[in-house]
């Protein structure tokens, strides 16, 4: 393993063993990024492909006293920004201001075993539920409650004020809990058999 | 505090981001609001359950394919673009 010094110069290099280190330790990240953005695995791996060969090309420029992860997560963020642009070229910018419903769906699913809640099923559901957002909410809530970003760090993968970080990823959390409890309601009626 | 004051407050209560006295207004009205308080119950185990994603990491065959692509292009890129 290298260390942080070494790898960045190793990327500096195009140093093989650098990039295999680089790859493994964020593919996932960017990986969860892209897909909670997008929705579509051929999507994801279209942004992980072009995050990687960008972060190469800019590595030049990275500013040591930065951390690498957040920089190739704004980069990642871009590149399914654009592919988002490609894909809907005309979503409109919904308003932050505008005021959310109050939470509807009220069963208590948070006691539900464990088992049932860590399913491949759950998880399928979860990220089908982040990618159908409004858009500026997905990456608030996979890098917050995800990757756990602070919220600098995730204020700056997006390039917003930190305050306009909190208000979308509540918004985030009260869609998502809004879905997820509509999923976990018929369980917790069999649960309650 | 109210129901709709609560939902407003409710990722900043969850993030310890409230002040003292907005905060002990909050557990007020969670003490005697059941609708609220499993809001709360169910935002937070959401919560925890975007932490557990991160046990899904690209597996197997596409971490490999996603390496092999990438390598490819900035290793072996066709003659004269290199
Ligand atoms: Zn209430």
């Amino acid at each position: 393993m290298l260390d942080d010094t070494k790898l960045l110069a190793g990327l500096r290099q195009r140093d093989p063993q650098a990039f295999t280190q680089f790859f493994d330790a964020n593919v996932d990240r960017v990986y969860r990024l892209a897909l909670g953005m997008l929705g579509q695995r051929a999507d994801a791996e279209e942004v992980v492909q072009a995050t990687f060969l960008s972060a190469f090309e800019a590595i030049g420029r990275f500013e040591p006293h930065a951390q690498l992860s957040t920089w190739l997560y704004r980069i990642a963020y871009n590149h399914a920004l654009m592919l988002l642009r490609r894909r809907h070229p005309e979503e409109p910018l919904p308003d932050d201001s505008e005021s959310l419903p109050l939470p509807a769906t009220l069963v208590d699913w948070s006691t539900l075993p464990e088992d049932q809640l860590l399913s491949e099923e759950v998880h399928e559901t979860l990220f089908a539920a982040i990618s159908s957002l409004p858009e500026r909410l997905r990456a608030a809530f996979v890098l917050r409650d995800i990757e756990t970003l602070s919220t600098a760090e995730c204020a700056h993968v997006q390039g917003i004020s930190e305050s306009a970080c909190k208000v979308r990823l509540h918004r985030a959390r009260l869609l998502l809990r809004e879905r997820l409890s509509q999923y976990f309601r018929e369980q917790v009626a069999e649960e309650a058999l | 505090m109210t129901c709709e004051e609560l939902v407003h407050y409710l990722s900043a209560y969850i993030d310890h981001e409230l002040d003292a006295e907005l905060s002990r207004d909050a557990q007020e009205h969670l003490a005697t609001c059941q609708r609220c308080q499993v809001v709360l119950n169910t935002t937070q185990r959401l919560i925890l359950l975007g932490h557990d994603q991160r046990r899904y990491v690209v597996s197997g065959a596409l971490r490999e394919n996603l390496y092999r692509r990438i390598e490819q292009s900035l290793y072996h890129k066709p003659a004269g673009q290199g």
